[in-house]
């Protein structure tokens, strides 16, 4: 107690005396030590979160209902439907239709036959514009022209991806169309049918499904497939939160239902690619691995700081010991100091990271091919880095200190080596 | 009564061929209450000698005996604690910890003995207005002159009321005025507090407050001179 009281008077005055530059600087490397291990990780995850989150809400929704293993088709859609309508939670929901086509372009003007035909084959999705845009909001994501509402006919949205200036040089690859614009006319052809479209509009989004897909109203899917039912390929639902609690609430309300005897039910968490995830936990490694280097530069930093104040007043310290001031005494006034500099450039890490990079970020999010990312930075998370860093930093300031400390009294009062 | 009690104190420093002797076998006795001082040239072995007597170095050999205590097989916490309870110090340069006032300067070795803060402030303000510094408090050891900083000293060291009080050449960073009051001030803390005073000084003049002036040369005493 005696210890503790001295080394707090000692530390303070240490602090408070010092000139108030250094300690600024000091301060300010640990903030930015602090916000090493907060933004590079928050950022790395942020990536994939943004990914996640255009996927969740460009794509599958809160909860998604695809077919069983052994069937290509919701059975009891209409079942399904009513269903759903019932649940409170769910403010919006979609009903897919899906086949696979081919979309041709500019075949009014192709003169030679033996060139390749100007097509691309893609999903043709058929929806009813207005749930799709309820569940979605698709109608935000047109970039060219305009959406579709339900009483077009005869009109189609074709997605970025199956439109050449889009694709950046992947059209070798994945084949697309040529000079399609808004009102230019296109051919669909599904199995053996086909029919001339207008093009309303061009979609795209960074969850790279909705842009690769082509939406029809799903009147005209059913027709031109020749499907004769109304069973769906996939409902998306929209949950009036994106609580994973709600969508977990939610799947079990439908199951109790007895829903999932026609369609598989799962949330967006269970239905998430696996190779989102895969990317999200590497991400997590390589962010905890940069955050890790962060704090051994953090604890050096440090360890060099209190090792040049304590060896610069190791006859103070030889007096202090000589006067009968106990070796803890000093060594807490050293580790009183580290724990300040790490606690109020922590502190002040914490303040920037929350009042200003997560709402930039939010803001103006990074442009990244597959998703807009964003600044993670889960307050449990940041709790624990906090307390690492903290512990490292008291680590890092009591070593030097006990090594000056150590030595002889004598030799530290003379000067001698 | 004797206070401190040290038999052919050895004190040698490097090794193999490279052995300087810097104590070659010194016998003192200090009685309570007594006020000594040591006297030589440089190099003579007085701040040495005054380093074991105070607990501040181990002697190469030897016997110590400080105020009953065999302190020569203590631990580096014992000596500490030792010197805490026990001796009080004047150092050539004042010694004062920049960062702290001088109040809390005096209040340290209080605080460590175990006094709870109120105690160890008004015993240091005490302390302090005993060394003629009434009102500097509150002054850093950079706000005082090198007469003052030394007065804290003092009074930092005469707080605790140890029972033996090492100055190890105290005026030597002073003009001649700072120096006589300093003497004046260490002379009446012996006259009237009792406490014993062991000082180290270059200088005749201020020795001849003490009641004995022990000469050194080359690593023994050779003249013990009793004043008084």
């Amino acid at each position: 107690m005696r210890s503790l009281r001295i080394g707090l008077l000692l530390g303070l005055r240490q602090i408070q005396r010092a000139n108030i530059w250094t300690n600024i600087l000091i301060i300010f490397v640990m903030m930015l030590t602090f916000l090493n291990l907060i933004a590079v990780s928050g950022i790395l995850v942020g990536l994939i979160a943004g990914s996640e989150r255009a996927v969740e809400e460009k794509s599958l929704g809160n909860i998604i209902i695809t077919p069983l293993d052994n069937e290509t088709k919701l059975i009891q859609t209409e079942t399904i439907r009513r269903n759903l309508e019932t649940v409170d939670e769910i403010v919006a929901f979609s009903i897919r239709y899906q086949a696979g086509g081919r979309v041709e372009a500019n075949y009014k003007t192709r003169r030679d036959l033996r060139q390749d035909a100007n097509s691309v084959g893609a999903p043709i999705v058929g929806i009813n514009p207005t749930d799709e845009d309820l569940v979605t909001k698709l109608s935000e994501n047109v970039v060219e022209g305009e959406y579709l509402n339900e009483q077009d006919s005869g009109y189609i949205l074709l997605g970025s991806l199956t439109i050449d200036r889009y694709t950046a040089g992947f059209a070798d690859i994945t084949g697309s169309l040529e000079e399609v614009y808004p009102g230019d006319k296109v051919k669909v052809t599904i199995g053996e049918n086909t029919k001339e479209f207008i093009v309303k509009g061009i979609v795209d989004s960074k969850a790279g499904a909705v842009s690769s897909q082509v939406y029809l109203p799903e009147s005209e899917l059913r027709r031109l497939s020749g499907q004769v039912d109304r069973n769906g390929s996939e409902i998306a639902i929209r949950l009036a939160s994106k609580d994973p609690v709600l969508a977990d609430n939610v799947k079990n309300t439908l199951i109790r239902q007895g829903l999932d005897e026609y369609a598989k039910i799962r949330t967006f968490t269970e239905a998430l690619p696996k190779f989102i995830t895969d990317i999200k936990n590497t991400f997590n490694i390589l962010g905890t691995f940069i955050g890790a280097v962060g704090i051994v530069v953090a604890s050096i930093t440090i360890f060099i700081i209190i090792f040049i104040n304590a060896i610069s007043r190791r006859r103070q310290i030889g007096i202090l010991k000589g006067i009968g001031i106990d070796a803890r005494s000093i060594e807490i006034a050293y580790i009183l100091q580290a724990a300040f500099y790490a606690l109020v450039g922590s502190a002040l890490g914490t303040l920037v990271t929350y009042a200003f990079l997560v709402g930039y970020f939010e803001r103006n999010p990074i442009d990244f091919p597959f998703s807009d990312g964003i600044l993670v930075a889960e307050p449990l998370g940041t709790l624990i880095r906090f307390i690492i860093l903290f512990l490292v930093t008291l680590v890092a300031g009591f070593i030097p200190a006990w090594i000056i400390v150590r030595k002889n009294t004598l030799d530290s009062i003379l000067g001698r080596k | 009564m004797q206070i401190i009690s040290a038999k052919n104190i050895r004190r040698s420093f490097g090794k193999d061929n490279l052995i300087t002797h810097v104590l070659r076998g010194v016998d003192v006795s200090v009685a309570e209450g007594e006020f000594v001082a040591i006297m030589g040239k440089s190099g003579a072995g007085k701040s040495t000698l005054m380093y074991q007597l105070s607990v501040l170095d181990t002697p190469s050999s030897g016997e110590l005996q400080v105020d009953n205590t065999d302190v020569i097989n203590m631990s580096e916490k014992e000596r500490t604690s030792f010197r805490l309870n026990t001796l009080g110090y004047v150092f050539q340069d004042y010694a004062l910890v920049p960062d702290l006032s001088a109040r809390e300067n005096v209040m340290m070795p209080l605080l460590m003995r175990g006094e709870n803060w109120a105690n160890a402030s008004k015993k240091a303000d005490e302390a302090i207005d005993n060394v003629g510094l009434a009102g500097k408090y509150l002054n850093l050891p950079a706000e005082l002159s090198g007469g003052e900083q030394q007065r804290i000293a003092i009074a930092r060291a005469i707080a605790s009321t140890p029972k033996i009080i090492f100055a190890d050449e105290p005026t030597a960073n002073l003009d001649s005025v700072s120096s006589r009051q300093i003497i004046d001030l260490i002379s009446s803390i012996n006259r009237d507090n009792g406490q014993t005073v062991v000082m180290v000084t270059h200088e005749r003049e201020y020795a001849l407050g003490a009641n004995r002036i022990l000469h050194m040369e080359d690593g023994v005493i050779v003249l013990e001179e009793k004043l008084r």
